[in-house]
């Protein structure tokens, strides 16, 4: 008996040891996981845009104003740390909110009028974020209180109380695109290369385009068919609401531009890769980093620089983006507009990439 | 490139560059001529399959040029893929797709007209014999099957050159036979066809020329017949003797009926010219020197005997490098 399980073990040693990059990958992965959860769960949200504004009839600027609006700016959640936001004086209330709306800021704070210096102190907040109401919360309470006003300050979740299963829920819509990309369309083309099928249908005419394109096709139907059914039961469990047909629609289209960019992407990734083993620890990690910095479950700001930075190039940044504006927010496509396009120009590269990275030989 | 030629190989080089360097095809030039069967034969390892596969533009020469139909493999490879057929000798079907569908999906790829496609299949799977099993799995198919429905894959556009690497490899001798007859009428649709092969049996059933490799090397292109009379031995004699007898022996070989004589432990092996003329006159020399004989056979040289006369080894003993030895790729069993 240990003569047999010696020999499984040797076996499977020598397999392990001749692929190093697999084990690259696999120590790649804690690493990335400890670096990135690190990073993105414990860090501390700073520069969160906040908008401030006195209301009108405007004569002239109150001290509560200046000294609150100066609190605010600097407001920290440690001494050691940047201020947590990132103050705008506003003209009037109306363009304060307008930029509230389109997302440009994350909350706008309205303080009383010179004439009704007892007024209460505003503050409409994103409520969509799940984690920016309750600091912006603490923060004006405690620059109105470093005043010494006396003034109450009235909160106003714009959007109402948005649960973390709904924040979440969201989220994982693309998590779905993304689990079916990986075992969808690229797995058909490392299988094909793998078990050298690849062989037969490499010497006919068929153009390399023409094989990266069928590939992203069929992987872009399954991950929107995957993304769609978990919309669906974000919508019968998790309580989003869905008000308008056109934002059915607008939902469906974000989700099937995203299916093509994330498929494309992985499509582009897997067409250099020969076996299923190395296609697998790259997609892992890809998965791990394009989700965790998506927004998805943890708020964007909340992560250092550099990793905002990786959300600028992340296809699911934009789509956890979209569909929070009109799922949650319920904005239109003035807002998802951006979204979409940087989608799009990355379908497109991602696409190019892959066609371009496909090997038509078998060497 | 004259009228009659299909193919041309000029220094054709193909380097392996791994863990170690293998020089897989080594300065090979031939060419093919339209219509005929063209056989590549030589032991595992002989740098067949990595010939075909430069030829079907799976892999790059490192040197050296090759001409398929009008088409040079590197610089005009879709021009070669529009008119090659190929059936590799590794299974490519799709085991989870149905054989009508696995042909269905290849006419697309290959631009059968969309029209006369299904015809097409139906004609093909009758010529497999697969007809009753054109809407089951392939992975229910027993290695004949398959086998025969790679075949006709590979011409469902009717190409002007068909590749076919090891087409019988691992087959019984009734698939292989069925093979053999399927190959037979597809070239007499006026098909070139390329094989390759280390069963001599089949080279010499099937080909009109026969191309010998060893070792990456090309050592020597010709019909079946030239080869074997290009053997200076001749016939193969082999007589079991009861005794050994010297002056017996030395009779024989100073007859001037053999070209060469070698003595083995309780028998000779004998070449001759003419085999089965001179017989009679050398068993009446062993009867005169009271020897008695245990078994006489007589065989005229076949295409293995060719082989090991050029290279001194059997054609099938498998002691060559790897097709294409590539990291990472796995192959079906």
């Amino acid at each position: 008996m240990m003569r047999g399980a010696v020999a499984i073990f040797r076996r499977d040693m020598k397999k392990f040891i001749s692929n190093p990059f697999v084990i690259l990958m696999t120590l790649f992965i804690p690493i990335f996981y400890l670096v990135i959860f690190g990073n993105a769960m414990g860090g501390t949200i700073t520069g969160i845009h906040i908008a401030v504004v006195q209301a009108e009839p405007y004569t002239i600027e109150t001290p509560l104003f200046t000294q609150a609006t100066g609190a605010l700016r600097e407001f920290r959640s440690a001494p050691d740390k940047p201020p947590t936001f990132q103050v705008t004086v506003f003209p009037d209330e109306e363009r304060a909110k307008q930029a509230l709306a389109d997302g440009r800021t994350s909350g706008a704070v309205i303080f009383p009028s010179d004439i009704e210096k007892g007024g209460a102190v505003r503050v409409y907040e994103d409520s969509s974020d799940y984690m920016v109401p309750a600091i912006m919360e603490g923060g004006v309470t405690a620059a109105v209180a470093s005043t010494g006003a006396q003034n109450p300050v009235e909160f106003n979740r714009v959007y109402g109380k948005i649960e973390y299963f709904q924040f979440f829920g969201v989220g994982v819509i693309v998590m779905a695109i993304f689990m079916t990309t990986m075992m969808g369309g690229a797995f058909a083309l490392i299988r094909d290369r793998e078990q050298g099928i690849i062989e037969g249908y490499l010497v006919t005419p068929v153009k390399r385009s023409s094989i990266i394109l069928g590939i992203i096709g069929s992987g872009t139907v399954r991950a929107f068919l995957a993304g769609f059914i978990i919309f669906i039961v974000d919508i019968v469990i998790a309580g989003i609401v869905v008000r308008t047909t056109e934002q059915f629609l607008l939902v469906l289209l974000v989700l099937f531009v995203s299916s093509i960019g994330v498929t494309a992407l992985v499509v582009s990734v897997a067409s250099r890769f020969n076996t299923q083993q190395e296609y697998a620890s790259t997609v892992a990690f890809f998965n791990l980093m394009l989700f965790m910095t998506s927004g998805a479950f943890y708020p964007v700001q909340g992560m250092p620089d550099w990793l905002q930075w990786i959300t600028v190039i992340n296809p699911e940044y934009y789509t956890v983006h979209a569909l929070r504006s009109i799922l949650i927010r319920g904005q239109g496509m003035e807002v998802i507009g951006t979204d979409l396009i940087a989608l799009v120009i990355f379908s497109v590269a991602a696409i190019i990439l892959g066609i371009t990275t496909y090997k038509r030989t078998i060497e | 490139m004259g009228e009659e030629e299909i193919i041309r190989l000029e220094h054709l080089t193909k380097v392996f560059r791994n863990k170690e360097t293998v020089t897989a095809v080594d300065d090979v030039s031939f060419t093919v001529r339209k219509g005929e069967i063209f056989g590549l034969l030589g032991p595992n390892g002989a740098g067949k399959s990595t010939l075909i596969r430069i030829l079907t533009t799976l892999l790059m020469p490192t040197s050296g040029t090759a001409t398929v139909g009008s088409c040079d493999v590197t610089g005009d490879p879709e021009g070669v893929r529009s008119i090659i057929g190929v059936c590799p000798q590794n299974s490519t079907l799709d085991l989870e797709l149905t054989a009508y569908d696995n042909l269905d999906f290849y006419g697309r790829l290959l631009n059968v007209e969309e029209g006369i496609l299904a015809g097409r299949i139906g004609e093909l799977l009758e010529v497999a014999g697969l007809s009753d099993r054109a809407n089951s799995r392939v992975s229910t198919f027993s290695g004949g099957m398959r086998r025969k429905l790679e075949i006709v894959r590979a011409f469902l556009h009717r190409p002007l050159i068909l590749f076919l690497d090891e087409p019988t490899i691992g087959l019984d001798p009734d698939s292989r036979f069925e093979v053999w007859q399927q190959i037979a009428r597809l070239n007499a649709e006026e098909t070139t066809i390329i094989l390759t092969t280390h069963y001599m049996e089949e080279a010499e059933r099937l080909c009109t020329r026969i191309a010998f490799m060893d070792k990456g090397r090309l050592i020597a292109l010709d019909t079946p017949e030239n080869h074997k009379r290009a053997l200076p031995a001749g016939d193969l004699i082999d007589i079991g003797l009861g005794r050994m007898d010297e002056r017996a022996v030395a009779a024989v070989r100073e007859s001037g009926l053999v070209t060469s004589l070698e003595v083995k432990e309780s028998s000779i092996r004998i070449h001759a010219r003419n085999g089965s003329s001179v017989l009679p006159a050398i068993i009446r020399i062993f009867e005169r020197f009271s020897i008695p004989m245990t078994s006489i056979s007589i065989h005229s040289p076949s295409i293995e005997d060719v082989f090991i006369y050029l290279t001194g080894r059997k054609l099938d003993s498998g002691n060559g490098e790897p097709a294409a030895p590539q990291k990472g790729r796995g192959r079906r069993p």
